[in-house]
C-alpha cells in the first residue's frame, strides 16, 4: 500500500535526522568545547592527574574509536556515564525529563483548555469588543516573556503574598519511592501552580487564536451555510459542527507545542528552580559534560520529531483533503 | 513586473490603517524605533556611567538609628574638633565649618587644599593640616598659613600641651609644631618604610600615640623626645584613635579592625567585629561606651561590657568622623559614593541599579538591541524561509524531502542550548545573537511557505507561465512569490515579536553580548544582583518595554494576516 | 581621615637619567583581558572593564573577552592561550598552608595545565620555595615564607585584585552559637557541631546552588562533595576554626624524626555500622588512595612512602622526605574508610551510585542523598565527640542558584545559606528581623595573572607599571561594595601568621605606573599610543 509505504519512508528519515543530529553533536562537543577536566585545575589537581581522569572518561582515546563507542552505545539506549555526577546518564536523565514534562504538559493542558473553547466563543462574538480583549489579552500574554512574568508572578505570590512556593518540586525535606509517589502529592501541586500558570499564560495565546481564526474560516464553508440554511440553531451550529472542523489546526499545534515540550522552557526551571531538562542541558553545555549533554539533545531531538511526524500522519487521516504524496 | 508586487507590498498598510489595534500597535512600535534612534538624545546619561556623589553628609543619633541630616555642601567632610561652645568641621577643598548657636556656618580660610585633621584645645587654639603639607593656625578669628614647605599630605593633628602640636603625615612624616615661635620640627620615624600615618592622640601620660597604615603604631615621648615603635596587635591599617580623658582607648581602621585599651594601663585587645568594611573613625568615653563609622553608612555601637553592634543607618554614604558633645552625636562624611538602588526620584527616573547606573538611561538604550536583533534576525530568517519554502514546494520530490528532513532536524535542536553552545564555540556577541535566534526560526517559516507554494504551483496562472516557457527561476521568484508575499509579510511580523523575545531570554540567560545594554540583559542584572525583589523600579520597566515592542509588532501582523486570509474579516 | 596624595617625583628623576632611545619604536601589541561572563561573576566580568579603561589611560589597545568559564580554564590552563586572565582561587581550609597558594608562582608548575599559566619563574622564589616546604619548624618556615612573599611581590607576576568577603546570613531565631571561620563561612565541618538549637526542631538545615559531584570518596572531585562528606568520615586531625591542629581520631601525634610520624588512636572508636576503628583501618586508607587512580588528594600524599602499624591502636608514617604540612594538612583531609567495605571493592571509581558505601566513622552518619535536590545527616550517638553535638541531624537543600537559596533562607525553609549571597541581597537579609549576616573575610584571591612569556608582559617595568594602574581599591568599594579588601600577597592578611604585611604593595598609582614606563624606555606616540 501507498500509505504504509510512505510512513516507513517518513519513519526512516526520522531515524537518519536523528543519526545526523548524533553524530553533529558528538563531533561538536568534541572539537569545539573545552576540555572537561579544565575545572579541576580550580580543585589542585595537577596534569598527571587530570590525565588520569581524562582516561576515565575514556577521552585519551583516538576520536572514531570514541565514535564508535558511542554508536554503539545509543544503538542500545545506554548513554554512558555523566562527566560531573559519575552517574548513569540514564538514571539523571529520565527524572528530569519526567520533571520537564510534568509541567509543561500541565501548562500545556491549562492552556488549551481554556484557549480553544474561548477561542470558539470570541469567533462567535466576532467583531464585538469582547472579541477585541480577548485578542488583545491573548497576544498581551504571549508578548510578555516567561522569565519576566515569572519574576512578578514570584514577587506577588511567593514573596510578597506568601500565598505560593517558589522554587523546586517539593517541600524540602520529602521521601519519594519513584517518580509517580513525587508528584502525586498535594505538595506537588501547591509547587506545580505558579510555574504551570506562566507557562500557560504564554502558551495560552496561540490555541485561543488559531480556533477563533479556523473557526472564522470554517463559517465561511459551504457545509456551515447549509446547516444554517436547514434552520439549526446558532450554538449548534458552532459547537456541532463548525468547532469538529476547526480543531484540526489547533491538534497540529497542539502536537507540535508537545513535540517541543521535551525541551522545557528553560528560563521557567531556572527562574523557579524547577530540576528539569532544560537547567540540566545549559549545566552540561556549560561543564563540557558531553554524556549528559548528547543523551539530552538527542531525546528532545527524538520528541520532536517524532511528534512531528505524527502530526504529518494525523493531517493525512483527519483532513481527507491533505492526500499524503 | 514589479509594480504588482508592489501594490501587494501596499495593501497592507492599506488594511492596516482601518484596524485600530494595529493602528495602536504601528504607532507605539514608532515611538519605540524612534526612541532607539535618538537613544544619546533622550538619555540623560550614558548607559554605562557609574553615578557617584560627593556630599557633606551628616547623620544623627537618634533613637531611631542614624538619620540623614541636611548636608553640609558638596564636599566630603574630613575631622571635627569640639570644645564647649564651639564645634568645627573640616573637609575637602578648603572647607571649613563652625557651628555656633545650632547653626552650621561655612567659613573662609586661605587655602583650597584638602583639609585633613584639626585640633582643639579647651582654650580655643586651633590648628588644621591637609593635603600638600597644608598647615593653618587660628589667629583670633582669622586662620594663618603656616609654610611648611611639604607635598605630601598632612593627616592628623593632636596638640601636645597648650603650645605645641604633633602632626603626622604620609611617608611617615612626624613634625613637632610650637605655637610660641610658630616653628616646625621634623622628627625622625623609627620604622623608615615610608608607610602613611593616619592619626595621632594624646595619651593621658602625656605621650602621643601615632597610628597608621598596616597597623603601624608608635608613641612619642614629648619630654624624652623619643619615638619608639609599640604592637597594637594587628598588621591592619589603622584610620584613627580616640583616648578618653581616662586613657580608654580605641584604634581602628580598614576591614572592621578595632582595638581598644581599657583604662590607661589596660593591654590593647582586638574586639570582635560585626562587619569586615573598613572603619575611618572611632570614639570612646571613660566608661567603654564607643562608636565607630565607615565605609558604606556603617555604624557600630558598643555599649560598656557589650560586643560591638551595627546601628541603624540607611546610607551608602562614606563616614570619616564622628562628633561627640553634649547636645548629641553626629557621623560625618562622604566623600564619593556610588548612588546604588536609588529608587525613581526627578534625577533618576526610574532609579538606579547595583552599580549606580542611570536605569532610564539603560532602557532607552536597550531597545536598540531588541529592534536590531528583532528587525535583522527576522528579515535573515525570512530570506532563508521564504526560499527553503519556495524551492522545496517548487520541485517538490527529493528536493523537498531533502529540505524538510533538514527542517526536521532543525525542529530537533532547542533554541537556549544550541545559543549556548554557538557561544562556547565562538564568543559572545550580537551575531551570535542575532545567528541563533535565525537559524532556529526559519523552519516555521519554511515549512509555512511551502504549504502555500504547493498550492499555488497548481494553480492555472502558474502553469500558463510554465506553457509560455518561463524558467524555473522566472516563476518561483516572478510568479509565485509575489503571491506569497501577504504570507511573508504576515510571517515577519510574527517574527520580530518572537526574535525580540528571543534576544530578551539569551540576554536574561547571560549569553548576550558582552558590555551591550538590552532590555533582557538589565533583568539579568537584576535578577542575579538579587534586589529584584525590592527594586521593583529595576524590574518593571524592561519587561513592559519587552512587552509593549511585541505587544505591538503582534497588532500589525494580525492587520496583515485579514491580507494573508481575507476570510477572516469580520463580516459585518 | 584624610586623602592619600602620590609622590612620583623621585621616579620622574629616574626617568630622565636614562639613555634615550636611538631607534624607532614600535606600538605595543594590543592587550586582551581574559575575564568570565557576567552571569557567571559579574565583579570579575565588570572588573576587567574598569581594568581595561584604566590601562587605555597608559595608551594600550586593550579589548576585554567575557568567556564561558570552562573556555577560559581550557586557555588559561590548557593552552596557556592568553595575554592576561582574570581568574580566582577559593579559599578552602587546607590551602591556609601557604605550600598551595605559593606553589603557584613556582617555576616547576608552569608546564602545560599546571596551576602557574602565567609562567613567573624566579629561580631565587624557586629555592626558597623548596626550603620551606622541608622545614619543619613553624617560625623558621614563617620566616621563609614571609621571604617569598618579599620576592614575589615587586616582580608582579600577577596583580593580587582582591580577597572577597563571604558573607552569609543565618536565621537567629532557630540557631545559635554559629561561629564562622575564614574561608569556609558558615558552612564548616565544626557548626554542625556547635550549633545549639533555640526552637524543637534540631535539625541544621543548610541550603546553596552548589551540589556535590558525587559521594564516592574514591572518586569526588569537587570540594562541595568533600564539604559534605566530612562530616560523615572521621579524620585523624581536624583544623579548628583558627586553624590549629586539633588531635580528633588521634589522641597524640608525635614526629619521632624528621620523616616517621606516629599517631595514636584513641580507644572506642566506631564506625557507623559499629566495627571498630583500628589502625589497618588507617593503614588501609592511605595505602588504597595512594594505589588508586583517584588524584584529588595526590598532591597531600606525595610525601608519604609508607604506612606501619605498629599495634592495634598505633600507626607510623614514613615519610620520603621532610613534608611541613604533612601532620596538619594531609592528616586532616585524608578521610578514613572502613577497611572490612571497601577491601572487597575492587574498582572503587567504577560503582553505581546506589552501590557507594556510605559507612564512615565521622561525627554525622549517612541517610539520604537526592541527586541534585537533597542531602541529609544523622548525628552519630556512638561518636567520642556526641555528648557535645546539639543538633540530631544535618540537611543540604540544594538550589538552582543564590536567588533560590535566599527566598529559602527568608521564608526559613532553611536556617543557613552555605554560600555567600548576591550585593543586592545582603541589605535585605540585613533588615530582616530573623536573619543574622555575618562577613566572613576569605583567603582565597581574585587574581589578573599575566602571561610572562609574551611580549612586554616578560618585562617586570611593564607588569609593575600595569599593576599600579589597577585601582584595586575602587573595584573593592564599588563592585563589592566594601566587602573585601585589594590584595597584595597570595597569602591573605586573614592569613596572619603567613601573611607578610610589608611586602611591597603596588598601589593605584597612575602616575606612577606612566612615570616606571618612560623610565623602562617606553614612549608615547603623537596619537598617544604606548610604544617601545
Amino acid at each position: 500500500m501507498r500509505n504504509s509505504g510512505y510512513l516507513i519512508r517518513r519513519f526512516l528519515q526520522a531515524l537518519l535526522a536523528l543519526f545526523i543530529i548524533a553524530t553533529l553533536l558528538f563531533f561538536l562537543f568534541r572539537l569545539g568545547l573545552p576540555d572537561p577536566t579544565a575545572v579541576l585545575v580550580s580543585e589542585g589537581l595537577s596534569p598527571e592527574q587530570r590525565a588520569d581522569v581524562r582516561r576515565q572518561f575514556g577521552l585519551d582515546l583516538p576520536l572514531w574509536n570514541q565514535y564508535l563507542i558511542f554508536l554503539q552505545n545509543t544503538v542500545t539506549g545506554d548513554f554512558g556515564t555523566s562527566f560531573h555526577y559519575r552517574a548513569p546518564v540514564s538514571e539523571i536523565i529520565w527524572e528530569r525529563l519526567g520533571n520537564t514534562l510534568v509541567l509543561m504538559l500541565a501548562a500545556i493542558f491549562v492552556s488549551y483548555g481554556i484557549g480553544v473553547p474561548l477561542g470558539a466563543w470570541l469567533s462567535w462574538r466576532r467583531g464585538t469588543s469582547a472579541d477585541s480583549w480577548g485578542i488583545f489579552f491573548g497576544l498581551m500574554f504571549r508578548s510578555a516573556p516567561m522569565f519576566w512574568t515569572g519574576m512578578i508572578a514570584i514577587l506577588v505570590f511567593g514573596v510578597w503574598l506568601e500565598w505560593l512556593p517558589t522554587s523546586g518540586m517539593r517541600t524540602l525535606p520529602y521521601e519519594a519511592s519513584g517518580f509517580w509517589d513525587k508528584i502525586l502529592t498535594l505538595d506537588f501541586l501547591h509547587h506545580l501552580i505558579l510555574p504551570a500558570m506562566i507557562v500557560a499564560m504564554f502558551y495560552l495565546g496561540s490555541p485561543l487564536l488559531i480556533m477563533r481564526n479556523t473557526m472564522l474560516e470554517v463559517y465561511g464553508e459551504d457545509f456551515i451555510e447549509m446547516a444554517r440554511a436547514k434552520g439549526l440553531p446558532e450554538r449548534s451550529v458552532l459547537f456541532r459542527h463548525a468547532a469538529r472542523n476547526a480543531l484540526l489546526p489547533v491538534v497540529t499545534q497542539l502536537a507540535v507545542t508537545i513535540g517541543l515540550a521535551a525541551g522545557g522552557q528553560v528560563v521557567v526551571e531556572v527562574v523557579f528552580s524547577w530540576p528539569g531538562l532544560g537547567r540540566e542541558i545549559l549545566n552540561a553545555v556549560r561543564t563540557s559534560d558531553f554524556p549528559l549533554a548528547q543523551a539530552c539533545f538527542l531525546i528532545m531531538a527524538t520528541f520532536v520529531i517524532f511528534l512531528n511526524l505524527l502530526v504529518d500522519i494525523l493531517y493525512s487521516t483527519l483532513d481527507p483533503r491533505v492526500r499524503l504524496s | 513586473m514589479i509594480s504588482p508586487a508592489l501594490k501587494e507590498a501596499f495593501a497592507p498598510l492599506r488594511l492596516m490603517l482601518q484596524d485600530r489595534l494595529a493602528v495602536v500597535g504601528l504607532v507605539v512600535l514608532t515611538l519605540i524605533f524612534c526612541m532607539a534612534l535618538f537613544a544619546p538624545l533622550i538619555a540623560p546619561q550614558d548607559p554605562f556611567a557609574i553615578n557617584e556623589d560627593e556630599d557633606g553628609s551628616v547623620l544623627m543619633r537618634t533613637n531611631d538609628g542614624w538619620i540623614l541630616q541636611p548636608s553640609l555642601g558638596l564636599v566630603a567632610l574630613n575631622d571635627t574638633a569640639s570644645r564647649s561652645g564651639e564645634d568645627l568641621i573640616v573637609g575637602r577643598k578648603g572647607s571649613l565649618w563652625i557651628r555656633t548657636a545650632d547653626r552650621w556656618e561655612l567659613t573662609d580660610v586661605p587655602v583650597t587644599a584638602d583639609l585633613n585633621g584639626i585640633a582643639l584645645t579647651d582654650a580655643g587654639a586651633a590648628i588644621i593640616v591637609g593635603s600638600e603639607g597644608t598647615l593653618l593656625l587660628r589667629n583670633g578669628s582669622d586662620w594663618e598659613v603656616i609654610a611648611t614647605n611639604l607635598a605630601l599630605s598632612l593627616n592628623a593633628v593632636a596638640w601636645l600641651d597648650d603650645t605645641a602640636a604633633l602632626i603626622v603625615g604620609e611617608d611617615e612624616t612626624i613634625l613637632r609644631f610650637d605655637t610660641t615661635d610658630n616653628s616646625l620640627t621634623p622628627l625622625v620615624s623609627p620604622l623608615n618604610r615610608g608607610m602613611a600615618l593616619n592619626a595621632v592622640a594624646l595619651d593621658i601620660d602625656g605621650s602621643a600615640l601615632v597610628v597608621g597604615e598596616r597597623g603601624v603604631a608608635m608613641r612619642y615621648v614629648p619630654a624624652a623626645e623619643t619615638i619608639e615603635l609599640v604592637r597594637l596587635g594587628s598588621s591592619r591599617g589603622l584610620e584613627d584613635l580616640h583616648i578618653s580623658p581616662s586613657g580608654t582607648a580605641l584604634a581602628i581602621g580598614e576591614r572592621g579592625t578595632l582595638i581598644r585599651r581599657d583604662g590607661a594601663d589596660g593591654r590593647w585587645t582586638v574586639d570582635k567585629t560585626p562587619d569586615s568594611r573598613g572603619l575611618m573613625a572611632g570614639w570612646i568615653n571613660d566608661e567603654g561606651k564607643g562608636f565607630a563609622v565607615g565605609r558604606n553608612g556603617i555604624v557600630m555601637e558598643r555599649a560598656p561590657e557589650q560586643d560591638w553592634v551595627l546601628a541603624d543607618t540607611e546610607s551608602e554614604r562614606h563616614l570619616r568622623t564622628i562628633l561627640v558633645n553634649d547636645d548629641g552625636v553626629l557621623a560625618l562624611g562622604s566623600d564619593k559614593f556610588v548612588i546604588r538602588f536609588a529608587p525613581p526620584s526627578a534625577q533618576h527616573w526610574f532609579g538606579t541599579d547595583h552599580l549606580g547606573r542611570d536605569l532610564f538611561s539603560r532602557s532607552m538604550y536597550g531597545s536598540r538591541i531588541a529592534l536590531l536583533v528583532g528587525f535583522l534576525g527576522a528579515t535573515l530568517v525570512m530570506i532563508i524561509g521564504t526560499n527553503v519554502g519556495l524551492v522545496a514546494g517548487y520541485y517538490r520530490g527529493k528536493t523537498d524531502t531533502i529540505l524538510m528532513r533538514t527542517v526536521d532536524v532543525m525542529y530537533g535542536i532547542p533554541f537556549e542550548p544550541f545559543a549556548l553552545i554557538l557561544v562556547l564555540l565562538f564568543t559572545p556577541s550580537l551575531g551570535i545573537v542575532i545567528l541563533a535566534v535565525s537559524l532556529l526560526t526559519w523552519r516555521t517559516t519554511a515549512r509555512l511557505i511551502r504549504a502555500q507554494v504547493l498550492s499555488l504551483r497548481e494553480r492555472p496562472f502558474v502553469k500558463a507561465a510554465r506553457v509560455a516557457g518561463a524558467s524555473d527561476l522566472r516563476i518561483m521568484y516572478l510568479h509565485i512569490l509575489p503571491n506569497v508575499m501577504p504570507l511573508v509579510f504576515l510571517e515577519l511580523a510574527i517574527t520580530v515579536g518572537v526574535a525580540i523575545i528571543a534576544e530578551a531570554t539569551l540576554s536574561f540567560l547571560g549569553l548576550g553580548p558582552p558590555q551591550s545594554v538590552s532590555w533582557g540583559g538589565i533583568l539579568h542584572d537584576a535578577r542575579l544582583s538579587g534586589a529584584w525583589r525590592t527594586a521593583w523600579w529595576w524590574n518593571l520597566p524592561p519587561g513592559i518595554f519587552i512587552m509593549m515592542t511585541v505587544l505591538s509588532v503582534f497588532f500589525i501582523s494580525r492587520s496583515l494576516e485579514l491580507v494573508a486570509n481575507p476570510r477572516l474579516r469580520a463580516r459585518k | 581621615m584624610f586623602q592619600k596624595g602620590r609622590v612620583t617625583q623621585l621616579v620622574l628623576g629616574l626617568a630622565l637619567s636614562m639613555p634615550v632611545a636611538l631607534h624607532a619604536q614600535t606600538a605595543v601589541e594590543p592587550i586582551e583581558i581574559l575575564t568570565t561572563t557576567e552571569a557567571y561573576d559579574p565583579i570579575r566580568y565588570e572588573g576587567a572593564y574598569m581594568i581595561a579603561e584604566a590601562w587605555k589611560e597608559l595608551g594600550l589597545d586593550v579589548t576585554v573577552s567575557p568567556t564561558e568559564f570552562s573556555t577560559l580554564l581550557g586557555k588559561f590552563y590548557d593552552q596557556q592561550d592568553f595575554t592576561v586572565t582574570i581568574a580566582g582561587w577559593s579559599g578552602r581550609v587546607d590551602r591556609l598552608d601557604p605550600q598551595f597558594y605559593l606553589g603557584t608562582l613556582n617555576s616547576a608548575n608552569a608546564v602545560m595545565g599546571a596551576n602557574n599559566p602565567g609562567g613567573y619563574s624566579n629561580p631565587e622564589f624557586d629555592e626558597v620555595f623548596e626550603a620551606q616546604s622541608r622545614e619543619f619548624d613553624q617560625a623558621k618556615r614563617q620566616e621563609l615564607v614571609h621571604k617569598l612573599q618579599e620576592i614575589s611581590a615587586p616582580d608582579a607576576p600577577l596583580a593580587i585584585l582582591f580577597h572577597r568577603d563571604e558573607v552569609v546570613a543565618y536565621n537567629k531565631n532557630n540557631f545559635e552559637n554559629m561561629n564562622a571561620m575564614a574561608g569556609e563561612a558558615l558552612y564548616s565541618e565544626w557548626v554542625p557541631m556547635e550549633a545549639k538549637p533555640l526552637t524543637d526542631r534540631t535539625t541544621l538545615r543548610y541550603g546553596g546552588p552548589q551540589s556535590p559531584d558525587n559521594i564516592n570518596p574514591m572518586l569526588a572531585n569537587t570540594v562541595w562533595a568533600w564539604k559534605w562528606m566530612r562530616l560523615y568520615y572521621d579524620r585523624l586531625v581536624r583544623l579548628t576554626p583558627d586553624v590549629e591542629v586539633k588531635n580528633w581520631m588521634a589522641e597524640s601525634v608525635t614526629a619521632i624524626d624528621e620523616t616517621t610520624i606516629e599517631v595514636k588512636l584513641r580507644e572506642g572508636l566506631k564506625f557507623h555500622d559499629d566495627m571498630p576503628v583500628t589502625s589497618a583501618d588507617i593503614k588501609f586508607s592511605y595505602d588504597y588512595l595512594v594505589a588508586s587512580d583517584y588524584g584529588y588528594f595526590n598532591s597531600y600524599l606525595a610525601a608519604l612512602d609508607s604506612v606501619e602499624i605498629v599495634d592495634d591502636l598505633t600507626v607510623r608514617f614514613h615519610l620520603n622526605a621532610p613534608s611541613a604540612p604533612f601532620a596538619s594538612i594531609t592528616l586532616s583531609q585524608i578521610s578514613i574508610l572502613p577497611k572490612h567495605i571497601w577491601e572487597k571493592i575492587e574498582n572503587p571509581m567504577e560503582l553505581a551510585p546506589a552501590d557507594i558505601p556510605t559507612v564512615g566513622s565521622g561525627p554525622f552518619k549517612f541517610n539520604q542523598y537526592t541527586l541534585g535536590e537533597f542531602m541529609k545527616l544523622d548525628k552519630f550517638e556512638d561518636h567520642f565527640h556526641a555528648d557535645e553535638i546539639a543538633v540530631d541531624s544535618v540537611e543540604f537543600q540544594i538550589f538552582a542558584d543564590s536567588e533560590g537559596v535566599f527566598t529559602a533562607v527568608q521564608t526559613g525553609q532553611i536556617d543557613v545559606t552555605a554560600w555567600r549571597m548576591e550585593a543586592g541581597q545582603i541589605p535585605l537579609a540585613e533588615a530582616n528581623e530573623n536573619l543574622q549576616v555575618i562577613s566572613v573575610p576569605d583567603f582565597g584571591y581574585y587574581h589578573l595573572t599575566y602571561n610572562t612569556r609574551k611580549p612586554h608582559f616578560d618585562d617586570v617595568a611593564f607588569r609593575r607599571a600595569l599593576t599600579k594602574a589597577i585601582d584595586r581599591e575602587r573595584i573593592v568599594n564599588v563592585l563589592l561594595d566594601g566587602r573585601g579588601e585589594p590584595g597584595s600577597s597570595v597569602i591573605a592578611p586573614v592569613n596572619a601568621f603567613w601573611h607578610n604585611a610589608f611586602t611591597e604593595r603596588l598601589d593605584f598609582d597612575m602616575d606612577g605606573a606612566k612615570a616606571d614606563l618612560e623610565a623602562a624606555g617606553y614612549s608615547w606616540s603623537s596619537d598617544g599610543k604606548l610604544q617601545k
